[in-house]
């Protein structure tokens, strides 16, 4: 690196910090000049009281609740969503009959908003974990599906022909040809699936529910602790940014040929 | 190029799809009718297969109606009031939300995103923050929308907000900094001057990001109008999302699917009529 | 000589967007065995439509196309087909897109493994068996993709301007190696070019083709001009010095100049 390269990357970092620090102090002096009320944005003290309360068990659910319902709930929808989603997807673009009937019917369901369904999830289900899952596993699924269908499609075709010429029969074509080469656009969908699958059940639980990080936020709001909605807010956010981080290491580990380095 | 023709197009294609076909199979001969009226055939085989699920299992109408019972309703919601109004009243609150919010994301994500990338340290400040506020799901301020502004139009509108205000703010910074840096240099050295290299060169070659990044911004506001009204919408009898939420509370399941398909027919025309403007603001690319 | 590959009355037509176009006309050709075939012809001449027709991808309407006696009707690897922008499994390391043709013909692994040694040496890419194709050269992946097919010890081997986006030093190595790699086994070769020059060194004999519909404009015998020593084993930049090898080179490139009309 150059010295010009090292002294951007430096300013970078100055001003990073300033600007995150910035607003850090504007928080604090805000508050406890008692310019805001704590209603509008909790003091940082109120925030820390807040997270106590929660990782103490707030209401006298223990922290560990929420994060199980949460995560549990979104991880089970998910999942679903992907079973089924992808091997649709696929089969949908690899076959035109398949295309025909299902497609008209997605593209039908597609322009509804995932938290359209919360009403109908819970005339459905009631207010307990199939509705929420149900939930997640409608918004994920769209993802999946689309971008499994895509990857497929979108299968360079002078690869196709050179493993035909090479004396591939379908099932290979399919296996060993469209499938690999429409996983990073397969991953992308699956990635794309998880945040929506996390907004999702956020959402969900506000609407209805009795633990989970949802049920905080909303809680919170009910009782008008700015400080609780604020904690709930960072935790999804958190939680959110781990999980992404997560699956971009597995993204990788699956593709090792996509990567930018090389080892020479 | 000519090489696009026909023959680069068809010669990879796979062999059931051959250029020329001599004998036509049934698969080949459904493929060569006009995509709409497949596409319409089909929608017409799943209503008939929701309204025999629903009437040969004897299905409860308040679980799921069959689907003329859904279109009737639609059809009633014309002129019979919900709430503070009848359907036009519903549609066009939500629209108003919708625009309210989206028009305070255009005004500050375009200029910002333009600024980013045209001064790199206002990236530099702005960048972190943005990573901060990234991960937080649009509906989850909802709370704090209600806590600023009281439950009602205002809150849903920021909800709106900020879930528009990515999409608008990324792909405005990424269009002008995709902006190939030959064409400036061109300019640059035909005598452009700043101004003119913003205004003529690089903002018209960013426009069709910014208009992609104005139809993704408008699509997931039109996704948190509805999980605002539904959430954050206690204030407020009106907006489609209000319907749904009508439905489900008087165990009027037509009520709750009918809104919700208004809802995704009335996005899909959102979506349609941006992506009209799209092709005409990138009518020179390919 | 006994005749490989022969082509009877092949016509071939595309439904374009702007109606049916007519690539190939009435094509009637006979090829040798083990004979150097050089195609050239103007853009869309229907050259590599030729090429896909011979490889099996598709059949023509009309007309036939015989390999040793019998009509192709689907891609094999006795006909592999090699693409100019090579074609390689992207996820795939060099030995395994070179055991794709192997395993999937039902080779058994300890012959895969002996002949993927034999044809990475040929190829003189040692010590790179696992590199993804990212991490090689054009050059690298070119003779990547050809020792793909080549390992499946085709009857004929079917390059579809195979050297085209390599640049022209590169080409040049590539046009000697080719030669070296094909004097191991001699398959019949059916080489597409837009370079004279390539074609003139390479080829026993050059077809030009007429402008769509293409049809044969003429055959020029280049081992008629070479005698028994062909050229083509001798330096590239010396060859192309010769006084025999320009002649015939400006008269190839006059009749293909006839055929690209002014208005393309």
């Amino acid at each position: 690196m150059n010295g010009a390269g090292r002294n951007n990357s430096l300013a970078r970092a100055m001003l990073g910090t300033i600007s995150v620090g910035s607003v850090l102090i504007a928080w604090w002096l805000a508050t406890s000049l008692e310019l805001v009320k704590p209603l509008i944005l909790p003091p940082p003290a109120d925030v820390w009281v807040g997270f106590l309360d929660i990782w103490h068990g707030y209401l006298n659910v223990p922290f560990w609740n929420h994060f199980l319902a949460s995560i549990s709930v979104m991880l089970g929808g998910y999942a679903m969503a992907i079973a089924i989603g992808v091997p649709l997807g696929i089969f949908m673009a690899w076959n035109r009959a398949v295309d025909w009937v299902v497609g008209p019917l997605l593209q039908i369901l597609r322009p509804i908003p995932p938290p359209a369904w919360i009403p109908l999830a819970i005339l459905w289900f009631g207010i307990g974990y199939a509705g929420k899952i149900f939930i997640v596993f409608i918004a994920a699924a769209v993802p999946c599906i689309l971008n499994s269908y895509l990857a497929i499609k979108q299968t360079p075709p002078e690869l196709l022909s050179s493993a035909r010429s090479l004396g591939a029969k379908p099932h290979t074509l399919l296996f060993e040809v469209a499938i690999p080469s429409g996983l990073p656009t397969i991953m992308t969908g699956l990635r794309i699936a998880l945040g929506i699958a996390w907004a999702s059940i956020v959402a969900a639980e506000l609407v209805v529910s009795l633990a989970g990080f949802g049920f905080l936020i909303m809680n919170g709001y009910r009782n008008l602790e700015s400080n609780i909605v604020f904690v709930g807010m960072a935790a999804v956010a958190l939680l959110g940014l781990l999980m992404n981080l997560v699956f971009l290491r597995i993204e990788r580990a699956l593709l090792p040929w996509r990567e930018d380095q090389d080892n020479g | 190029m000519a090489d696009g023709s026909a023959e680069a197009r068809a010669s990879h294609l796979p062999a059931e799809a051959a250029p020329a076909v001599i004998t036509r199979s049934l698969g080949d001969r459904i493929e060569a009718l006009p995509n709409a009226l497949r596409v319409g055939v089909m929608l017409f085989f799943w209503l008939v297969v929701w309204y025999g699920v629903v009437e040969l299992f004897g299905v409860s109408k308040d679980f799921l109606p069959n689907p003329i019972d859904v279109i009737s309703r639609i059809i009633r919601l014309a002129w019979e009031p919900i709430g503070a109004g009848a359907l036009l009243t519903h549609a066009w609150a939500s629209i108003v939300r919708l625009l309210w919010g989206f028009a305070a994301a255009i005004a500050i994500g375009v200029p910002l995103g333009l600024a980013m990338a045209y001064f790199r340290p206002l990236q530099w400040i702005v960048a972190p923050l943005f990573e901060l506020f990234r991960y937080i799901p649009p509906i989850a301020w909802a709370p704090f929308a209600m806590f600023w502004f009281g439950a009602g139009s205002s809150a849903q509108a920021y909800v709106i907000f900020t879930s528009s205000f990515a999409p608008i703010l990324i792909n405005t910074f990424r269009g002008v900094q995709l902006v190939d840096s030959r064409l400036i240099d061109a300019a640059r050295t035909l005598g452009a001057k700043s101004w003119t290299i913003l205004f003529e060169v690089a903002l018209p070659a960013a426009l069709p990001h910014v208009v992609t990044g104005l139809r993704i911004g408008l699509a997931t506001g039109w996704m948190a109008l509805i999980a605002a009204e539904i959430v954050a919408g206690t204030g407020s009898r009106d907006g489609l999302g209000y319907l749904i939420l009508q439905g489900q509370q008087q165990l009027h399941a037509d009520l709750t699917i009918g809104a919700m398909v208004l809802i995704g027919i009335l996005g899909s025309l959102i979506d349609l009529a941006i992506r009209t403007a799209e092709k005409r603001f990138a009518y020179w690319r390919d | 000589m006994q005749n490989d590959l022969s082509y009877e009355n092949v016509t071939m037509r595309f439904e374009g967007r702007s109606g049916a176009v007519q690539a190939l006309e009435r094509f009637d050709f006979q090829v040798s065995s083990s004979e150097f075939l050089v195609i050239v012809g103007p853009s869309g001449c229907g050259k590599s439509t030729l090429l896909h027709l011979t490889a099996g991808l598709y059949k023509p309407p009309t007309g036939r196309i015989l390999l040793g006696g019998s009509e192709i009707r689907e891609p094999g690897p006795d006909k592999a087909i090699v693409f100019q922008n090579f074609s390689l499994f992207p996820w795939k390391t060099v030995h395994d897109n070179i055991e794709f043709g192997l395993r999937i013909n039902g080779i058994p692994a300890a012959e895969r493994e002996e002949q993927i040694k034999r044809v990475i040496r040929l190829i003189g890419l040692d010590g790179f068996e696992n590199h993804y194709p990212r991490q090689l050269s054009g050059g690298m992946q070119q003779r990547v993709a050809i020792a793909r097919s080549f390992v499946l010890k085709p009857r004929t081997l079917l390059m579809d301007e195979p050297f085209a986006a390599l640049d022209a030093q590169n080409r040049q190595i590539m046009q000697e190696e080719l030669v070296r790699i094909w004097q191991t086994q001699r398959p019949t070769v059916l080489f597409i070019t837009h370079s004279v020059e390539e074609a003139v060194f390479l080829a026993d004999r050059v077809i030009v083709m007429t402008r769509r519909p293409g049809r044969v404009k003429e055959v020029i015998d280049i081992t008629q001009i070479t005698g028994e020593n062909h050229w083509r084993s001798d330096p590239f930049d010396e060859v192309i010095r010769r006084a025999e090898f320009q002649d015939v080179r400006s008269r190839i490139w006059g009749l293909v100049k006839s055929e690209i009309s002014v208005r393309n």
